[in-house]
């Protein structure tokens, strides 16, 4: 699974801490996520699509391969 | 993220503090043969004698004992578990997932070192093996925990 989460930061300006504080995780989780080392629940996911105003599917997709 | 087996953040301190002066003068005690003539006792023993040396079993027995090994060891245990499993500042489902796959590893890795250890290394010598063993999945799993929680959080672009 492949997500936009760094393209939505660089959008609303903001940095991995400033997202992990809003959505009440460590950074660790924010970085792994991004360097799509870790698969996030969906309640983070729904977290964070809810941040940015944006639908989970826009930001988290799959590969073609899955 | 819920668990209930986790203590709260503050006693993480304690629990490095008594840690490292648990292996560092475990370290100490070990490379000195084990030899100690300090801080000698009376002991409840439950169970003593060794029958390997022709000595007769006993149980219940207050016998003399100089506790230095004895502190040793419960600091490097207490203060092991205390630092695996206290909070982190921020608890979330990654660290969550750090923390059980360490321990995962610790297990897998803590069997194959006593599976190799077994296999070459005979006699009293694998006395040694077994002291070590008392300590190397803690060790092992505490170090593994916070070296990927120190590495994932390095740097942004």
């Amino acid at each position: 699974m492949k997500n936009s989460i760094k393209v939505q930061r660089a959008i609303h300006d903001m940095t991995q801490a400033d997202l992990a504080n809003h959505i009440g995780v460590s950074r660790q989780s924010i970085n792994a996520i991004e360097k799509n080392k870790y698969v996030p629940s969906t309640v983070l996911a729904l977290k964070i699509a809810k941040l940015f105003k944006k639908s989970v599917e826009d930001i988290f997709y799959l590969e073609s391969n899955e | 993220m819920k668990t209930n087996y986790l203590l709260p953040n503050k006693y993480k301190t304690i629990g490095w503090i008594l840690f490292i002066i648990g292996i560092v003068s475990g370290i100490l005690f070990y490379a000195s043969e084990y030899e100690s003539e300090v801080l000698i006792v009376n002991v409840l023993s439950v169970y003593n004698g060794e029958p390997l040396f022709g000595e007769s079993k006993s149980f219940f027995q207050i016998i003399e004992n100089s506790i230095v090994d004895e502190l040793i060891t419960l600091a490097i245990i207490i203060g092991g578990l205390i630092v695996g499993f206290t909070k982190e500042k921020i608890e979330d489902e990654f660290i969550y997932k750090l923390r059980k796959d360490s321990l995962v590893w610790a297990l897998i890795f803590n069997y194959a070192v006593l599976i190799f250890a077994t296999i070459f290394i005979y006699d009293f010598a694998y006395f040694d093996v077994l002291v070590f063993n008392m300590f190397t999945p803690l060790v092992f799993f505490v170090f593994r925990f916070n070296f990927l929680k120190y590495k994932s959080q390095s740097h942004e672009e």
